[in-house]
């Protein structure tokens, strides 16, 4: 088994570099625009929205970066979110560890989880891991539902949470208005993360890999472990995603768990497109803005999002994220 | 004993569900994810057929109305998307079965509603020193039934040759001078007419609910991934013991039942990669 060193080329990594500066200033100046929001938004109701739009972009990113970086379409998302949650109130229901290390653990063992089981599922067939995916998250549910002595089944629990956590107020975490801008800030990180990840070398190989595997093994390269390593980092931002969910609703059901959360998340990271980082959040806006214009017909959701998908799926194989960069690059070739 | 025999009507019934995915998997090499949606669509149809017109006329009319949405399915949404990528597919579907869904909320309500077994099957019998419902029994009988039947079917017929020689390699097939896009619609039309015979059989069997779909449509996946995909052999196997241990996992540890499955399919899969009797590749 060889297992490649990744190249220390000088000229590819300034050459890629040059990228990196306007890109700190895109960070910063994204992280001061999330800030004014909440200064600008007075209503509750619309910056409760924001939160969770935030919260789900930040799954539909996970989503997006595996299908960018792995070709493979993760149906069961939600295991790793509603893992995440769930660690963090189990543990405050039965006292064992401080918060602060259950936060961290409970984005860390849903990354393990995912490492271990993506060294035997990232090999099968697209369609074999799209299945899989769906039914293990949907296992997971299941065992959520119908074991009430854990975690009182379909009634869901609530969340017992110090009163400070990280040295924040705790209080902090459940107002819309301070959560809003924590949520914000993780999702630009999370972003910018990713972006760096998927222009880094081994980001190269993972995208080489899902375009051919075949030919990056004869060229020397180890693949599974490469793609292993990619679901496990998408698996650790939904898991992120998750943790900032109960934080902030201090109550879980095992709706955190079932396919319909990770089908919306993953419908988000569609309408969004994949081809770019930043097109799963950008989605996950569209999403929500759409669902709260909808209004009246919400009851008919299901179907708008159902046909909304077919549409994009069919029409804009890079979904909106794709045509905005698209007119981006003609307006600034017209500009020339 | 009667915990085996209900682990068997439960295989029965996932193998008729199972089977039509086999069937469209071959064809068109495609993961019907609104083939849950269909199912549940089906039982409503039977239901509400039943209702004026007998459990068997539900039956007739859930299976071929399911037939020739089958064709609509085939010829307006496998066929235009057969050179996109297979997620292509299977995301289109995935937004069908959201369709599907709400169409059936929005007709039926989002209630439980149960249906009673028709006259002849009502009632139980004597078996092993307990009772047993006959519809149960039924069940099986129809499972075997079209089990047999399909294998016949595809062994010994022209057109099963047809089909399992597109289950294969579709592209030789249709240089042979197979017309593998009648074929397709005829194999998704009996697939998708399964997905309506076993919602009229699950009527009676399960409660009828609009989530009923995407629920039984998971342990189906199972059963598809464990079979091998393509294999109708493997399918069958799959099935019956999926729905055995998918029982037992319930009688004896209700809690994990639902692990139980994925733990042997995850056996399966490291034991074969191609699943019980797929072909490797």
């Amino acid at each position: 088994m060889t297992v490649a060193a990744p190249p220390t080329s000088a000229t590819t990594t300034t050459a890629r570099r040059s990228g990196s500066l306007p890109a700190l200033a895109f960070v910063i100046s994204a992280l001061l625009l999330g800030a004014a929001i909440p200064v600008v938004v007075s209503s509750q109701l619309m910056l409760t929205l924001a939160t969770q739009a935030v919260i789900s972009a930040i799954l539909a990113t996970a989503i997006g970066f595996m299908i960018r970086q792995n070709g493979l379409t993760s149906f069961g998302h939600a295991a790793f979110f509603g893992l995440a949650a769930y660690t963090i109130a189990l543990n405050g229901k039965f006292g064992l560890l401080p918060t602060e290390v259950a936060v961290i653990l409970a984005i860390v063992i849903p990354s393990i989880l995912a490492f271990v089981a993506g060294l035997g599922i990232v090999r099968l067939p697209a369609l074999a891991f799209s299945m899989l995916t769906l039914a293990v998250a949907q296992g997971f549910h299941e065992i959520f539902l119908r074991w009430r002595e854990l975690a009182n089944g379909d009634d869901g629990m609530s969340v017992k949470l110090p009163s400070k956590l990280f040295g924040l107020d705790i209080g902090l975490f459940q107002q819309a208005s301070s959560m809003f801008v924590i949520c914000w800030i993780a999702l630009v990180l999370v972003i910018f993360c990713l972006w760096t990840i998927a222009r880094s070398h081994f980001g190269l190989l993972t995208v080489a890999i899902r375009e051919n595997e075949e030919r990056a093994r004869y060229i020397g390269y180890e693949t599974v472990m490469p793609r292993a390593v990619i679901y496990a980092i998408s698996a650790a931002v939904g898991a992120l995603a998750g943790v900032l969910f109960v934080l902030y609703n201090t109550f879980i059901t095992p709706g955190a768990l079932h396919w319909s959360l990770s089908g919306e998340a993953l419908v988000m990271a569609v309408i969004g497109g994949t081809r770019y980082v930043w097109g799963p959040a950008l989605g996950s806006v569209i999403f929500f803005l759409l669902k709260d214009a909808a209004g009246d017909v919400t009851e008919h959701w299901p179907a708008i999002i159902g046909i909304l998908l077919i549409v994009v799926t069919v029409m804009l194989p890079n979904g909106v994220s794709g045509v905005l960069i698209a007119l981006a690059n003609k307006l600034k070739a017209r500009a020339q | 004993m009667i915990q085996l025999i209900n682990g068997l009507v439960y295989g029965s019934f996932l193998y008729l569900l199972s089977v039509g995915l086999v069937l469209i998997f071959g064809l068109r090499r495609v993961t019907n994810f609104a083939h849950g949606g269909m199912f549940m669509l089906g039982a409503y149809i039977a239901y509400a057929v039943s209702l004026y017109f007998g459990f068997w006329s539900g039956m007739l009319v859930s299976v071929i109305g399911l037939a020739i949405l089958g064709v609509i399915l085939d010829r307006f949404v496998f066929r235009p998307l057969a050179h996109e990528n297979e997620i292509v597919t299977l995301l289109v579907t995935f937004g069908l079965l959201f369709v599907i869904e709400d169409l059936v909320r929005t007709v039926w309500g989002k209630d439980y509603i149960t249906v009673p077994p028709p006259p002849i099957l009502s009632g139980v019998i004597p078996m092993f020193g307990a009772t047993f419902p006959v519809y149960r029994l039924f069940v099986i009988a129809v499972a075997m039934i079209v089990a047999a039947t399909l294998a016949l079917w595809l062994r010994s017929s022209r057109v099963g040759l047809y089909v399992r020689a597109s289950s294969t390699d579709p592209v030789t097939t249709g240089m042979q001078g197979v017309d593998t896009d009648r074929l397709s619609a005829l194999v998704v039309a009996i697939g998708t007419g399964l997905a309506g015979l076993s919602g009229t059989i699950a009527g009676p069997l399960l409660a009828l609910q609009p989530s009923m779909g995407g629920f039984v449509i998971i342990d189906c996946f199972i059963v598809v991934v464990t079979g091998g995909l393509t294999s109708f052999t493997g399918v069958f196997i799959a099935a019956m013991l999926i729905g055995q241990v998918h029982n037992l996992g319930i009688v004896f540890v209700p809690e994990l039942a639902s692990m139980i499955p994925l733990l042997i399919m995850a056996l399966v899969l490291t034991l074969r990669p191609q699943g019980l009797a797929g072909a490797g590749k």
